[in-house]
């Protein structure tokens, strides 16, 4: 861009003050669509510090910090925010493991029928949970798991195996293939060479891949509502989710309710960035 | 014995996979086997008893309107899914992509709402949906629209775009990441050299970004085929299908005659339903795949 607007400069200076034109007129353009994807969050954190009678005018600001919203807010939905913790964090760790063991044998050796079952794995990533919700859930009735954080933990770990083998599978082709010879080489064992050299060198893989999970894990509302069914083992999706589908609307603490289930995972993504949006693109076609 | 090691590999290969394939059979396998039994059976989810009717489920339930409309809603949200956040994402990503001062910033902003949970999304367009003192239709008023005020998630020709609505801010930071990291990838100076040669921006982006953004538009295609089948979490969250169904889509129906009316049978064909559809939709991205899997290092 710069090399060719500094060519142009000298031969047609008419030109370049149109350019210049049309590069204010898209600066304008994107702080007009940034301001348009900002409003929706201001406006739920504005709403969120407003009194039940500051509500009823939409395009106002609030005169104080009303915090009754917030207090209310994490009686309704604290505990749902401690169940989603419980649940995102064994779950992702173990789906990451579980990607990644999956990967080994798929991204490093001729294994028989190591193709159908790559297949067949990423064909799950294709199929709508809705299809097995009924039998999901009565395994985990039979299993004595049903209404449990360890059941909604198992399930979220079992449903992520087709996208962290993709992932994972993804990430150990991008490995030097040098580094697997040699350690054969020396006469490492397959599980050696992956716990000892494959896992600790994959450390920014396996983050990248262990933020999208949480993403996922953390987001999720249909698990929760077939697994879970009463406050003590909601996560914070369905905690949320009964206070909105509730009888009275009590606008205020649902939207300080909103702020709080928001903040864990918005706050958890502006830390590693970096490690999210390298986590996302693992799949597209790098 | 000099098979021996070999063998010895193969085996704690093996285990590597038994873990994950287990959980994959039981996720996966065993409840798609499930369901298409069950879809065979007549079950209310207690009794002990299953009677076996047949193909009835399915004579049923593509009888019945509300099955028919959701399945028609869920065919809007293909045409959506495919459409609107695609759209949206590439301008957003042409728009950054000459390097604006500020950049990351504004990535930032139009990433954000995809990182926020579904219901929260829900919670915060209903309010800005509310027909009495809600944003949208405060706005409108302010500026002497009042006309154009409508019940937005309760007048049944209009609610499913707007929850469209709601899932366009939140999905096209997706979208937009995609492209804009394909839009990095590109190589500079083909792109160069044809500006150098008077192309103009039209043509570089029809003849050559565009092209050469294939690989991404076929991830978010293929993305969207799958999502449109799925969409659940929105509408349940903002309308739970209604009012009288007319926002449904399949996945609520299923949801609705399995759990709220328990006619398992009849939930279960519901879901072979869904899943008929998903496969066809999603076969050319199972083939776009299959041809990338071609480059496995072995």
């Amino acid at each position: 861009m710069s090399l060719a607007a500094s060519r142009s400069v000298p031969v047609r200076r008419a030109r370049m003050s149109r350019r210049q034109l049309g590069r204010i007129g898209r600066y304008v353009l994107v702080l007009l669509v940034a301001l348009a994807f900002l409003v929706p969050l201001l406006i739920t954190l504005i709403s969120s510090f407003k009194s039940p009678r500051e509500l009823q005018t939409v395009l106002s600001l609030p005169s104080g910090i009303y915090t009754r919203n917030y207090i209310d807010a994490w009686h309704r939905i604290g505990r749902g925010v401690f169940n989603s913790v419980a649940i995102t964090v064994p779950s992702v760790v173990l789906s990451v493991l579980v990607g990644a063991c999956a990967a080994f044998p798929l991204s490093h050796v001729r294994i028989p029928y190591g193709r159908a079952i790559y297949f067949l794995l990423l064909a799950g990533m294709l199929v709508p949970y809705q299809v097995v919700q009924i039998p999901l859930f009565l395994i985990v009735r039979s299993l004595g798991l049903y209404n449990t954080l360890t059941g909604l933990s198992l399930v979220h770990v079992a449903y992520g195996v087709p996208f962290c083998t993709f992932f994972m599978r993804n990430f150990f082709g991008s490995v030097p293939r040098s580094m697997f010879e040699a350690a054969q080489l020396d006469g490492c064992r397959p599980a050696g060479y992956f716990f000892r050299i494959l896992l600790p060198a994959s450390v920014s893989g396996l983050t990248a891949l262990a933020i999208v999970q949480s993403r996922a894990v953390w987001n999720d509302l249909f698990f929760g509502l077939t697994i879970t069914s009463n406050p003590t083992t909601n996560p914070a999706p369905v905690a949320l989710y009964t206070l909105i589908g509730g009888m009275e609307v009590d606008q205020g603490p649902i939207m300080a309710a909103t702020v709080i289930s928001i903040l864990p995972m918005m706050i958890a993504f502006l830390i590693f960035q970096k490690a999210f949006i390298r986590g996302l693109l693992g799949g597209s076609g790098k | 014995m000099a098979w021996l090691p070999k063998w010895r590999h193969n085996v704690s290969y093996a285990l590597f996979l038994l873990v994950p394939v287990v959980l994959y059979l039981g996720a996966y396998i065993y409840p798609l086997a499930d369901t298409i039994r069950l879809s065979g059976f007549s079950w209310d989810g207690m009794s002990p008893d299953e009677t076996w009717v047949g193909w009835d489920n399915y004579v049923q339930i593509l009888q019945e309107p509300r099955i028919l409309h959701a399945l028609a809603n869920n065919m809007k949200w293909l045409v959506y899914y495919l459409v609107a956040p695609t759209l949206v994402g590439l301008g957003l990503a042409l728009l950054l992509d000459a390097d604006l001062k500020g950049s990351y910033i504004f990535r930032t902003i139009f990433f954000v709402p995809f990182t926020i949970t579904t219901v929260a999304v829900a919670a915060t367009w209903r309010w800005i949906y509310d027909p009495n003192i809600g944003l949208l239709t405060e706005t409108l008023r302010a500026i002497g629209l009042r006309g154009w005020t409508y019940n937005w998630l309760g007048d049944p020709t209009i609610n499913t775009y707007a929850i469209m609505g709601a899932s366009l801010w939140a999905w096209s930071g997706f979208t937009f990441l995609i492209y804009f990291a394909g839009l990095r990838n590109l190589p500079t100076d083909v792109i160069e050299a044809a500006r150098i040669d008077g192309a103009s921006p039209w043509l570089i982006l029809t003849r050559i970004k565009l092209p050469l953004l294939l690989p991404s538009t076929i991830v978010i295609i293929g993305v969207a085929g799958v999502d449109s089948m799925r969409v659940f979490d929105i509408v349940w969250a903002m309308t739970q299908g209604g009012p009288y169904n007319s926002s449904s889509v399949l996945a609520i129906e299923m949801y609705q005659t399995s759990f709220a009316r328990f006619d398992l049978g009849a939930g279960a064909a519901v879901a072979v339903l869904l899943l008929a559809v998903a496969a066809v939709l999603v076969m050319p991205y199972i083939y776009y795949l299959s041809g990338r899997i071609e480059d496995v290092r072995e």
